[in-house]
């Protein structure tokens, strides 16, 4: 199978998904005040769900701009430890496609990416299909939630939004090869976890997937690889 | 030749410990993702749904090695537990 085609049939139940919550984004962009134009340049600009929400409440809530800046930051900060640990498969192409390939960088993309080369395969043809298909359908999902508004109601009720969720577990699972592994994920699964109960939420993925792999560091050096 | 001495002779000259801390580091950040989507979804703790077809997933993924036969039959948990609890 290619790798572009690996890409969406391993990729649909989260392409599927992302859909599922960039409706609800457009819903409540447009009901937070925000132009038309405004929310589309949002989502084909700083297209990060997360970040676009908390932005949404932001802007609603009348906060100071160089705040959000700040907030929306904070929020993305963690996409410099998924760069960090994309960098060795992307190493050899030039800086203009690894640039491009940062700006549709999101969870789901750098997960999939992850679970590809993980299995030892090398082509960054699957991580551009499934980032630049993400990048196509997020956009497309913002248009249809801010054209039907909530007239749609609530389609996470259905659980589609677990795909996401799902998909990162699953790939966690795959790529465990020793008891450290397991150890580490669970860790940092209930370090974020935590953190967000906290209040922290901002910082929740970026501190709890820092500060986690430490722990290996604790554990008996078996060689592999 | 001397290209492929490069591309694989890199990481064995990192120091051992941040070569390890370096492999650990994407599964700890995919796991951060998902830890909250789990056990604190919307903020507050989990009523069991979204726990439950955690477990159906590691159990199946864990078992079969089928990503997408976890992942859909993570959903299907999801959703009827929660379409449980709502009723």
């Amino acid at each position: 199978m290619s790798p572009q085609r690996a890409a969406l049939v391993e990729g649909w139940p989260v392409l599927t998904s992302v859909v599922v919550v960039g409706i609800p984004f457009g819903i409540v962009a447009r009901q937070s005040g925000l132009s038309p134009a405004e929310v589309m340049a949002m989502s084909l600009f700083v297209f990060a769900g997360a970040s676009q929400l908390a932005m949404v409440q932001l802007f609603k809530d009348g906060v100071a701009w160089p705040l959000i800046v700040a907030t929306v930051l904070l929020i993305n900060l963690r996409h410099v430890l998924m760069a960090a640990a994309l960098r060795p498969y992307v190493a050899r192409v030039s800086v203009a496609k690894r640039l491009a390939a940062a700006y549709v960088l999101t969870d789901e993309a750098f997960a999939m990416a992850i679970g590809w080369f993980r299995r030892g395969r090398t082509e960054i043809a699957y991580y551009a299909t499934f980032a630049v298909a993400l990048y196509a359908l997020w956009n497309t999902a913002t248009v249809v939630g801010m054209l039907l508004g909530p007239s749609i109601g609530e389609p996470r009720r259905f659980g589609v939004d677990f795909a996401i969720t799902a998909t990162f577990i699953a790939i966690v699972v795959v790529g465990v090869r020793r008891r450290s592994d397991a150890i580490v994920a669970l860790t940092a699964a209930v370090m974020a976890s935590l953190l967000a109960y906290l209040g922290a939420s901002v910082v929740a993925v970026v501190t709890a997937g820092a500060v986690a792999p430490l722990l290996v560091l604790f554990s008996p050096d078996e060689a592999t690889t | 030749m001397r290209a492929f001495a490069f591309a694989f002779a890199l990481p064995t000259t990192l120091p051992r410990p941040i070569a390890r801390y370096l492999d650990a580091l994407p599964a700890a950040i995919i796991a951060a993702l998902a830890g909250p989507a789990v056990l604190v979804p919307g903020g507050g703790l989990t009523r069991g749904p979204e726990l439950a077809a955690a477990l159906v997933v590691i159990g199946i993924v864990g078992w079969r090695r089928n990503l997408l036969a976890g992942v859909l039959a993570g959903v299907a948990v999801v959703a009827l537990l929660r379409l449980a609890l709502a009723a």
